[in-house]
């Protein structure tokens, strides 16, 4: 038996094209799966393709997406944020907090509150994952707890009913503009604008890089704490503009608002396939992650499927998507390995 | 008989040296890496840089490009000092280095590796694709590339991820170019590739340095070359004046016959290890060989020949895709190195530190982990068992410590070799290969284990021994296998061997595509 | 490089002093702190999440992680309430539970080894799935018609009434794990898995079997924690223990388990565990809210984290003042 250089060389191209094929295409999977999830649940009941039911899965997805966003970027960086909930949440309450003690907030401020917040808090799980040399995990499960005991603290058991916000803040994103909901508009925009950063600007494919390769990242003079420190900031402030709207779409903000939403927004990255291991996916799929996850529990609810279900299904989906993710970049490990090294 | 200075560039015009090393010194920690190394390169040129393992040259890539700082002499960029404190600092000043393993962004597209940390922009910052991929595309031709640069580094090949490499450095202007060992995992078309590339920067004035173990190479390519040995300068001398032999003496330095207490004509028992046509795709073919009991059979080749990777599937590491391995008369499939150990291999691995022992552990974990569930009552370790076993492992195989509670990482190269030795003989093989034995250890200990290995082999023990160290592969084995390109290409019985035959055989190329 | 075994004695030290002052602390807020039914009492607080680490601590020590022991406890609620609905004698269930939570650990484990699949996200993924599957076959309102036998381990107390039933149970895990640990081939190969998973292949260690089995037992002793939980909170559902992983790390990160595997005693994670349920006491004494609570365990656990960096800064500053000292010599 002889080993060819063709034949090894042919092989190479073929799963060279598959792979790429892949890793280029992985969000029109998704695509491909939320189009036979809809045709799935219009099949199975008449009113999922209502407009008004779409919709519904359009604005719950919103916020989702927006969050999926943030921790999209964290996991290109191969890291994790837990606390996405919290930080939501955290946000959340202050501002509709100093909106209720403020009716005569402007617009800009009620904006740029809980984005600055948001900010701050990224910055301090930035601090310890990128200078602390905290294992990313451990450091957001500390703050994730922080973050919603300060909540709690601060709130004193109370909750901040829609009576005592500004009105402008709840009919503003139920406005709709050419029939779509100004919410959706908004975490369109919001995704789209940090797609661009990433796709097109030195600073955004940093992130890129240095979850594809940290150790090669020094000897490209990136300086990988930086760029992780600015990953978790921007994390911090889409949680505080989810959390913004959040707030503005439930009206009355309690201190448990977004528990549970760093379970969802991971599951919502993976699912549209930003890899755990960093340097592949891209938050547009981290946002149609969303809408299957929103897809997946509205279709649920038609059918009136018990809610318990959307945990099993979210947990076994973060579990495949990690086992395609594991095989695709085995197959990247192996063709970055040198060969026959002695 | 090879011809030497066969290069093809015009006679040499006397000009300044673009890189020139003053003295220096390193050391890390109690070992030293290199001592007092002064020479030039010159633009225009290629200078090879050769040595055995372990003589110095990848620190000294290392202080040139930054990555370490020397403890004293100076590095001259020219004429000026410079004292690099990270690889970008270095290429920005014009040089830069090629390594062995890639250091790319897998995910990312051809021309982003090769633009990154240098985009260029538009007016509002962003990246200015079409311009990327077209600079990209210009420095790929410049090497006579055809890579598309939109594709993923993933699915690319080897040689093209070198070929990457180098567009990235010339993307910003270099003056010398650093190429560590670039053939060691390249077909012999790609290799020509490469040197044609390396001919066309020497055309540009680009100072080209090739570190390489392959003499071939050597007389096909370089203008200049350096010899280190023992982590010292040897010489400094245009390719023409050094031939063949005189090179292999600068690399070895010493006399054949001296260094090692020749074995007395041993006696063989019967086939011990035997191997029967073992592939790995993509790696080795149809490898067949034996080793009998009590005698030494070495393993040579070139540096990326497929040895080691030989060694490790008869052990089990990496499970062979056909082929099988018949152990003191049990025939099988090795499938894991706890099946091998339990049949009476063991395996002594090339990179000691990291394969062979857990450095943050005790002398006395090392050595009794393959064997620890012997030293257990009812899966309860014996610890008194336990440290008398590794005493007397200790004692046995001279390891220097006062204590087998002291920490392996604090040990010095050669005594960590020995606890590995005690480490795999403490599960009592019948047959042992030895990959690498004396790589960056000392004399001493090198003489020690020396001993140790013919002492093994007058017991019965078959030894298959794989090394780069030509004069200790031809004094102490009984015959010599020699590997190239993933197969099996000569036999040499001990007293037909020679340095030269052996490397004659090594630096066989197309050994595959004969097959 | 840090020898392995050094740094730990000092720190357990330090975890026995903070223990003392932490009941110190806790006699100043309460006049009935040092009653001995108070203080067996308090012991329930460490209890479950102290079975969940003894189970954590193994499966770190090979380098990996497992956050879905919370949601196997409820699994375990959830099964033992079906049984307890069929009358089955507690005797015959309890093995069945244990056995649950080993499978659904075996689960994990093959996940992780055998697919070589990353355990952080893998087990991110399962603890959805456990509770969910959980909350699936668990009833919504609860289950809490359970048999006096089933509440035994959980309620009961030894010995005139004063030692709680779990406690020994506890302390006997932990001797067990603890042996298991430290004294056993099978804890000598976790600790090399965890320092160097190649070397330790290459000596013939089987990685395969250590890591699923080392999985398999964190997930019984979940199993076992599920019946103490019902004993204690009498009801089942599937939201039992949700939250509690962050107990749980945090004690085994505070004992001086090395979170990248290889390092890390078991007496560390038991004297966390005390020092942690004795803060938990203490600060319900002092009426500090349950949500300032989990702020103070947030601090607790990234201050762990940091405690080999800040060690190896201590030890650095000993080093030099050494080095200073041989240099003369």
């Amino acid at each position: 038996m002889s080993v060819p250089d063709e034949s090894a060389a042919a092989d190479q191209t073929g799963s060279r094209r598959v792979m790429e094929f892949v890793l280029r295409l992985r969000e029109a999977g998704v695509l491909a799966f939320l189009a036979l999830l809809g045709a799935l649940f219009a099949t199975l009941t008449s009113t999922f393709l209502t407009t008004q039911n779409l919709t519904t899965v359009a604005s719950s997805a919103a916020i989702l997406a927006i969050a999926a966003c943030a921790q999209g970027v964290v996991l290109l960086t191969r890291n994790l944020d837990v606390s996405v909930g919290s930080m939501m949440g955290f946000a959340a309450y202050l501002t509709a907090d100093y909106a209720a003690r403020h009716p005569d907030i402007a617009p800009w401020e009620l904006v740029l509150i809980p984005l600055a917040i948001g900010v701050a808090l990224g910055l301090v799980n930035g601090l310890l994952v990128a200078y602390g040399k905290v294992p990313a995990l451990i450091a957001t499960l500390g703050t994730m707890s922080l973050y919603r005991g300060l909540t709690y603290v601060y709130a004193h058991g109370q909750e901040v009913t829609s009576s005592r916000l500004p009105p402008w803040m709840l009919t503003s994103v139920d406005a709709r503009v050419a029939g779509v909901p100004v919410l959706v508009v908004a975490a369109a925009a919001i995704v789209l604008v940090v797609w661009l950063f990433l796709q097109y600007y030195p600073l955004g494919r940093r992130i890129y890089a240095v979850g594809s390769n940290p150790l090669a990242s020094f000897y490209f003079g990136l300086r990988w704490e930086r760029v992780v420190l600015l990953a978790y900031m921007l994390c911090g402030l889409l949680c505080g503009a989810a959390g913004l709207l959040y707030a503005a779409r439930v009206g009355t903000v309690t201190v448990v608002l977004a528990s549970g939403w760093e379970m969802s927004s991971l599951a919502a990255a993976v699912i549209g396939g930003v890899s755990v291991s960093g340097g592949t996916g891209s938050v547009i799929g981290a946002a149609l992650g969303a809408v299957v996850l929103a897809t997946i529990d509205n279709g649920l609810v038609l059918l009136a499927v018990p809610e318990f279900w959307r945990m099993f299904i979210q947990g076994v989906a973060i579990v495949a998507a990690v086992a395609a993710d594991a095989v695709i970049a085995s197959g990247i490990g192996a063709s970055l390995r040198t060969r026959g090294a002695k | 008989m090879l011809e030497m200075g066969k290069s093809d560039a015009p006679e040499p015009k006397p000009q300044a040296a673009v890189l020139r090393l003053e003295g220096i010194c390193k050391s890390f920690g109690p070992v030293r890496a290199l001592e007092d190394v002064t020479f030039d390169v010159l633009s225009g040129r290629v200078h090879g840089l050769v040595g055995e393992n372990g003589a110095g040259k990848s620190t000294l890539v290392q202080i040139i490009t930054g990555l370490v700082q020397p403890d004293s002499g100076r590095v001259l960029l020219a004429g000026r000092p410079v004292r690099f404190r990270t690889p970008i600092e270095a290429r920005a000043a014009g040089v830069a280095a090629v390594y062995q393993d890639p250091k790319l962004f897998p995910h990312l597209s051809v021309a982003e590796n090769i633009a990154l940390g240098a985009y260029p922009t538009s007016p509002i910052g962003a990246v200015n694709r079409k311009q990327m991929h077209a600079t990209a595309r210009k420095l790929l031709q410049q090497l006579g590339s055809e890579i598309d640069t939109r594709a993923l580094v993933a699915g690319l090949s080897f040689a093209e991820h070198q070929f990457i490499e180098i567009a990235r450095a010339l993307s910003a202007d270099v003056r010398v170019l650093i190429l560590d060992e670039p053939t060691s995992a390249l077909t012999p078309a790609e290799a020509e590739r490469l040197f044609r590339v390396v001919r066309t920067l020497r055309e540009r004035g680009t100072a080209v340095v090739l570190i390489t173990h392959r003499l071939e190479e050597i007389a096909a390519v370089c203008d200049d070359i350096t010899v280190l040995r023992d982590r010292r300068h040897v010489a400094t001398k245009p390719a023409a004046e050094v031939d063949r032999a005189s090179l292999v003496q600068m690399m070895v330095g010493r006399p054949l016959e001296t260094l090692f207490a020749r074995r007395k004509a041993p006696t063989l028992g019967e086939d011990m290890l035997r191997v029967e046509n073992l592939s790995l795709a993509g790696v080795f073919a149809d490898v067949s060989f034996s080793v009998r009991a009590g005698e030494i059979v070495g393993m040579g080749g070139l540096v990326g020949a497929g040895r080691s990777e030989i060694a490790q599937t008869v052990f089990g590491v990496t499970p062979p895709d056909s082929g099988r391995v018949i152990l003191h008369g049990r025939e099988v499939r090795p499938r894991s190195p706890q099946q091998m150990l339990a049949l009476g291999l063991a395996y002594l691995p090339e990179n000691r530190d990291h394969d062979g022992l857990i450095m943050p552990e005790t002398i006395t974990h090392n050595i009794t982990l393959p064997i620890v569930r012997t030293l257990a009552r009812w899966s309860f370790i014996d610890r008194a068992r336990e440290r008398r076993l590794a005493e007397d492992a200790a004692t046995t195989y001279r390891v220097l410590t006062p204590s087998v509670a002291q920490i392996v990482s604090s040990l010095s190269g050669g005594n960590r070799q020995k606890v590995a030795f005690a480490k795999w003989l403490a599960t009592n093989p019948a047959a042992l290969i030895l990959d690498e034995p004396t790589h960056g250890i000392d004399i001493g200990s090198k003489a020690q284990v020396h001993e140790m290995i013919a002492q093994l082999a007058g017991q019965g023990l078959a030894v298959l021994l794989i090394s780069s160290d030509l004069p200790e592969l031809l004094a102490m084995s009984d015959r010599i296998l020699v590997i190239a390109e993933g197969a099996l290409v000569g036999e040499f019985s001990h007293d037909d061997a020679t340095q030269e035959k052996v490397m004659m055989a090594a630096a066989q190329q197309g050994a595959r595509a004969r097959q | 490089m840090k020898p392995v075994r050094a740094s730990l004695p000092a720190w357990e030290m330090t975890l026995c002093v903070l223990i003392v002052a932490a009941g110190a602390w806790s006699t100043t807020l309460s006049p009935y702190y040092l009653s001995l039914d108070q203080i067996f009492g308090s012991t329930r607080f460490f209890i479950i999440p102290g079975l969940l680490a003894l189970g954590l601590a193994m499966v770190v020590s090979l380098g990996e992680i497992d956050i879905s022991l919370a949601s196997t406890i409820a699994v375990g609620t959830v099964a033992l309430s079906k049984f307890s609905m069929f009358g089955v004698p507690i005797a015959v269930a309890a093995p069945i539970v244990i056995a649950i939570g080993a499978l659904f650990g075996t689960l994990n484990g093959v996940l992780v080894a055998r697919y070589h699949l990353p355990s952080l996200a893998v087990t991110l993924g399962t603890m959805g799935a456990y509770r969910g599957f959980a909350f699936i076959i668990g009833s919504e309102v609860g289950y809490t018609d359970f048999n006096d036998s089933y509440l035994w381990l959980g309620s009961a107390r030894l010995f005139g009434d004063i030692v709680p039933v779990s406690l020994a149970a506890f302390a006997a895990m932990a001797v067990a794990v603890w042996l298991l640990m430290h004294r056993t081939v099978f804890g000598r190969h976790c600790f090399s898995i965890g320092l160097n998973p190649d070397a330790s292949w290459f000596a013939g260690v089987n990685l395969l079997k250590i890591k699923v089995v080392a999985y398999a037992l964190a997930g019984a002793l979940a199993g076992l924690a599920a019946l103490v939980w019902v004993g204690q909170y009498g009801s089942a559902r599937g939201d039992n223990a949700d939250g509690s992983i962050l107990f749980v790390v945090t004690a085994v990160v505070l004992g001086g388990m090395d979170i990248n595997g290889g390092r890390g005693t078991i007496s560390g994670v038991v004297l966390a565990l005390i020092l942690l349920g004795t803060i938990r006491n203490g600060m319900g004494l002092a009426n500090i809210g349950g949500p300032t609570q989990t702020v103070v365990l947030g601090f607790l656990l990234v201050g762990g984290v940091l405690r080999p960096a800040f060690a190896g800064a201590l030890a650095r500053l000993r080093r030099s003042d050494v080095n200073r000292a041989d240099a003369d010599a």
